[in-house]
């Protein structure tokens, strides 16, 4: 097997790159694709509760990179969904432990055992960032449409270019109505302000709350917007890149929008 | 709503993304703008390399800046010039 590492990255922390990394690698598993989604948050980690794995980790990434472990025994394996694994991070260490060429050779491991291999980046641009694109092939960058994400994605977006890798961009917690109105950035704004290329759109979603919640996977919520768009970007990635990228709509209809049009309505 | 109904029909001035789009984008610049000392340092003797090809200049006193303004950003050189080198001759290719 000769895998693709992507990293899931935003430069500023709370915009949903944990989320979005659950999401993609279920939706890829689901897909029929061997799957690692990788915590790189080393010392916070989160991504096994968002994925309702806490309960189940004895080794972490840091044990499988410094050989104290094999990869099998620090990927464990999603009991509802097939091939889909998670390497927590060390909760006890820090990012230090681990440096960029360790983390080249460990992904290079990787490649040979899974499709796709998701590093979910920490916030911030220091050595948690370098260690989770060290080995990268390919980047998305996660943005929500607010002045401070964006600014942050623009500095991730330049450090990833000087790596030569070329990022997409996934806009998430677009609110319709609020873009409607003129009064949240739209995704044309942000591709505009960041010139990128565009990957997917997720619109805000209650589900995604829920099924942090419980643990379970926001793809297999049938009825999560959310959860559709991130199964659209995992079939984009996956090569369907003529998919078509939806843009959320306000729910109401024609005629709202025709009252709104004439000031009917606020 | 009347109000209302005129600004929907002839503008979006009070947007509040517009306010945000144009603020981003000036931000931006300002960030790309900003350069690391060891950028400006490397600039630094590379001018003062290509300079010296063509004039004799005062290398300590070469000094090498970017002022900001509201409207643009400037890179600005100074340097004494001791005097003019000589062209040199280029060399030419033996007609064979």
């Amino acid at each position: 097997m000769d895998g693709k590492i992507i990293v899931v990255t935003s430069g500023k922390g709370g915009v949903g790159k944990t989320t979005a990394t659950a999401s993609i690698g279920a939706a890829l598993a689901l897909e029929g694709k061997k799957v690692a989604v990788v915590d790189m948050d080393i010392g916070l980690r989160n991504l096994d509760v968002v994925m309702g794995l806490e309960n189940r980790i004895v080794f972490n990434i840091v044990d499988a990179v410094k050989g104290r472990c094999k990869l099998k025994q620090a990927a464990i394996k999603d009991r509802r969904i097939d091939n889909l694994f998670l390497i927590p991070a060390s909760q006890s260490d820090n990012k230090n432990v681990l440096d960029p060429e360790e983390m080249v050779r460990f992904s290079s491991m990787l490649r040979r055992h899974f499709d796709y291999v998701f590093m979910d980046c920490p916030a911030g641009i220091e050595r948690g960032f370098e260690n989770s694109v060290a080995a990268a092939d390919e980047a998305l960058v996660i943005c929500t449409p607010e002045v401070a994400a964006v600014r942050d994605a623009d500095r991730v977006i330049g450090l990833l270019y000087a790596r030569s890798i070329t990022p997409k961009l996934v806009v998430n917690r677009i609110v319709p109505a609020l873009v409607e109105r003129g009064d949240m950035l739209s995704h044309v704004d942000m591709v505009d302000v960041l010139s990128v290329e565009l990957i997917g759109l997720v619109e805000m979603d209650d589900q995604v709350v829920v099924s942090t919640n419980t643990g379970v996977p926001l793809v297999m919520q049938k009825t999560s917007k959310a959860g559709a768009a991130f199964r659209r970007i995992a079939m984009r990635l996956n090569g369907q890149v003529d998919l078509p990228i939806q843009v959320p709509e306000a729910s109401g209809g024609l005629f709202k929008k025709f009252r709104s049009k004439f000031g009917l309505k606020k | 709503m009347i109000a209302n109904f005129f600004k929907n029909i002839f503008g979006k001035k009070n947007e509040s993304k517009n306010v945000a789009k144009q603020r981003l984008k000036f931000a931006l610049i300002y960030d790309h703008l900003e350069v690391t000392e060891d950028i400006l340092e490397a600039l630094h003797k590379d001018m003062v390399e290509v300079i010296s090809k063509y004039f004799e200049i005062d290398q300590e006193a070469f000094k090498l800046d970017i002022r900001r303004s509201d409207e643009l950003s400037a890179l600005v050189v100074n340097t004494p010039i001791l005097s003019a080198k000589r062209k040199r001759k280029q060399a030419q290719p033996d007609p064979t």
